[in-house]
């Protein structure tokens, strides 16, 4: 019994050794199979997954919080090949609810599925969520009816797959879309602002953007980085101006039938920018019908991407010159004749008429072109310019938007220049300005002096901070007195001459212009460039107003379709921005 | 046998202590398997033990970093669920949607003329926009997991080894 119980447990003992050895034997023969190998690879390839870690684009509000861009959730559909059970299913779906081709649809989902190389199929992208709640409640349904869709003769979408992702919006639609500009979301790899503040703003809106490998490996603990969300951008627009500026803005386009137009609206104390409209206008979410829109790529912020003769609301800056420099007063006399000569050239009045005997407040009341010019010769051409320059024109305005141009301002000494210059200068013809670079010098006058740098950006938020910007002087051209003096004689003048753009309970000062348009070269009488500058209240200023209205074709005169729309933008805003008419503030004031 | 064993012992008593015990094992040699067999028991716990440990630390890392990606997930979900409600709330109340439901509701735009103002001392005025904290992740530069959760039991094991080497050679110079 002793010897048989020996035997078994050797007998085992040896059964177990080998058991064990083929169990090693069998772990090395795994380890080492070509399968094992194909496995190693495969965790190479998959063990890790390389994604790209992009920041939110960061917002953009009016200065009141207003969302002007935003993001949404959009998502991808796409086939993945390997777990696609009915073709026919998913084509007859995508082509029902998102309208897409049958065919291309079913191609593609029979498109064999080949391990590392064919697996995933792309249908659509930038679906909404909307449809693909529909979507997923239908996959559900067959799902339900048909589970892992074994039965081939019942529709089964899978295979069907979606994942979200981000994509620009702009909810306000092409509200201030002159000034947004837009981002090519379309383009998810290398999209990038265009224009306006997105394009100016585009690397402090991006945030960061990197690859990073994470692994897929639970053991390998890892801490996966985060994008903080780009820089949010809060700007000095007033939404609720703007839309009305807006309104008020087409109207006036269609009415005068003019090509376009531009109205740019700003606090002469600070240089904010409280409205820019321009008509027409793009809508930034459709942002692709650009070139539809504007064949001409510079047209989407007129206001600051392109130049124009202004004609004469130009004479505020040479009448403020000539006020300054002490060579006129408001009651200086002048007889006008009707036409300054300036070597061979002839300078006439919008009218060809002569006006006679008249103040400074009656050249500017009746925009006398002789009279201005006799006041710049008086001036001196080289107080003239120097003028001019610390008006800023010639240079940029250096407002955060893209694209702003520059016309260099032809001066003595230039190839250019010549005599008549001097002259046609003084009245807005022979050089070019931006809308943008006028309203700074303007601001000037409605600021006591100061000029202001127009800015667009109120403040930003970047890690949970937020950064207001400074407003900034540009200089100070004129004095005080000057702007003061200048201010009552364009009030005056609006009054006598019972402009259109008077505003009742309120005391404003402005010009019209009327800015001739050269064709090959000659100017043309019968087109123009209409404008009105002005500002109000004029004791304390708290809007400068510009308005241009492009070939306008029911009237050519800035006087006839310009000035009433400042009367109707100022009447807006002095509601918007809660400002009482003249008498009651002033009966405030005593308060 | 035993007299000269005994006298060995008087001589050597640690001697004499080991034959006893070589001589109680050579009577009863199942004490040498049970002794065998104990340290094999020990042995065998230990490396139980330590697997255990082993097996259960690493269970939690790998549920943590499971947990963390899934949590890493949610975290891209909700952000992009709180960019697509700011959107929406921005598409509900944008102008032309309040102007359209003031319109609705029978409000009119006022007429400058009809406009009343009124002093309130203290009051200063409709404020612009002050934002604490931006739309997205506040970006926090320390690390979230530390170094001692992402280690191995063989790496620590192995780091410590090093720097008891290290603090040993650096001792010896």
């Amino acid at each position: 019994m002793k010897k048989f119980s020996f035997s078994r447990s050797k007998v085992l003992a040896v059964f177990l050794s080998l058991f064990a050895l083929v169990i090693c034997y069998q772990m090395i023969r795994i380890q080492n199979s070509s399968e094992a190998e194909y496995l190693d690879k495969w965790a190479k390839n998959y063990g890790y997954e390389v994604r790209t870690i992009q920041s939110e684009r960061g917002y953009i509000y009016d200065r009141w919080g207003n969302l002007l861009a935003g993001n949404k959730e959009v998502y991808e559909v796409g086939i993945e090949l390997q777990f696609v059970r009915n073709p026919a299913a998913i084509a007859s779906t995508m082509s029902n609810l998102l309208e897409l081709d049958y065919g291309f649809v079913f191609k593609a989902a029979n498109t064999p599925y080949v391990p590392g190389e064919t697996v995933y199929m792309t249908l659509v992208d930038f679906v909404s969520y909307e449809k693909i709640k529909e979507l997923s409640a239908l996959k559900t349904r067959y799902e339900n009816q048909n589970p892992y869709g074994d039965d081939p003769n019942k529709p089964s979408l899978r295979g069907l797959v979606w994942s979200p992702h981000l994509q620009r919006a702009y909810p306000e639609h092409d509200l201030a879309s002159n000034v947004l500009g837009f981002y090519t979301f379309y383009n998810r790899e290398g999209g990038t602002g265009s224009y306006g503040v997105e394009q100016y703003y585009d690397s402090l809106l991006a945030g960061i953007k990197q690859n990073v490998v994470i692994s897929l490996d639970p053991y390998e603990l890892q801490e996966i980085p985060t994008a903080p969300a780009g820089a949010s951008l809060i700007l000095t627009i007033d939404r609720e101006i703007q839309r009305s500026v807006e309104k008020i803005l087409d109207q006036a386009v269609t009415g005068s039938k003019s090509v376009s137009g531009t109205i740019i609206i700003m606090n002469p104390e600070n240089g904010e920018i409280l409205a820019l409209a321009n008509s027409p206008r793009l809508d930034p979410n459709a942002y692709w019908e650009i070139a539809d829109l504007f064949p001409d790529v510079t047209a989407i912020n007129k206001s600051v991407t392109q130049v124009y003769e202004p004609g004469s609301v130009f004479k505020v800056l040479t009448m403020a010159a000539a006020l300054d420099a002490g060579v006129v007063t408001p009651e200086t006399t002048y007889t006008d004749y009707g036409v300054y000569e300036v070597g061979p050239w002839e300078i006439f009045n919008w009218d060809r008429g002569a006006w006679g005997e008249q103040t400074m407040v009656g050249c500017m009341q009746h925009s006398l072109n002789v009279c201005l010019a006799t006041v710049a010769e008086w001036l001196n051409q080289d107080r003239f310019y120097s003028y001019m320059e610390r008006f800023g024109i010639g240079h940029r305005t250096n407002i955060d938007m893209a694209g702003e141009v520059v016309f260099p301002l032809i001066v003595p000494g230039d190839q250019n220049w010549n005599i008549v210059n001097l002259a046609t200068n003084s009245f807005g013809q022979g050089l070019a300005v931006t809308p943008m670079q006028m309203v700074m010098a303007v601001s000037s006058i409605a600021n006591d002096g100061k000029m202001m740098a127009p800015h667009i950006l109120k403040a930003y938020i970047q890690d949970g901070q937020q950064y207001d910007t400074v407003p900034q002087v540009m200089g100070q051209p004129i004095s005080a007195e000057t702007a003061h003096t200048l201010t009552e004689m364009l009030a005056t003048s609006l009054e006598e001459e019972a402009s259109d753009a008077l505003v009742e309970g309120y005391r404003v000062a402005g010009k019209t212009g009327t800015g001739e348009i050269a064709v090959n070269g000659m100017y043309t009488s019968y087109l123009t460039n209409a404008s009105f500058v002005g500002w109000g209240p004029i004791e304390d200023p708290k809007f400068v107003v510009y308005i241009w209205l492009e070939k306008p074709r029911t009237s050519i005169w800035g006087s006839v379709v310009a000035a009433p729309v400042f009367s109707d933008v100022v009447e807006e805003l002095v509601v918007l921005m809660d400002i009482p008419p003249d008498d009651v503030r002033v009966g405030m004031t005593k308060e | 046998m035993a007299e000269s064993q005994d006298n060995k012992s008087d001589k050597h008593p640690k001697s004499g202590m080991k034959n006893q015990l070589a001589l109680a094992f050579k009577q009863a040699p199942w004490r040498n398997r049970v002794q065998l067999a104990g340290g094999f028991l020990v042995a065998l716990v230990i490396v139980i033990l330590v697997a255990s440990i082993y097996l259960s630390i690493s269970g939690q890392a790998a549920a943590a970093g499971l947990e963390a990606y899934q949590l890493d997930l949610e975290r891209l979900d909700l952000e992009r669920e709180i960019a697509n409600t700011n959107s929406r709330i921005a598409d509900l109340t944008s102008a032309a949607n309040m102007e359209a439901r003031a319109l609705e509701m029978g409000f009119k735009r006022i007429d400058p003329a009809d406009a009343l103002y009124i002093t309130i001392p203290g009051y200063p005025g409709k404020q612009t926009m002050v934002v604490t904290s931006p739309p997205g992740t506040v970006n926090d530069d320390r690390l979230l997991v530390k170094s001692v959760y992402r280690e191995s039991l063989w790496d620590w094991l192995f780091s410590g080894i090093n720097s008891l080497n290290t603090t040993i050679i650096g001792s010896g110079e």
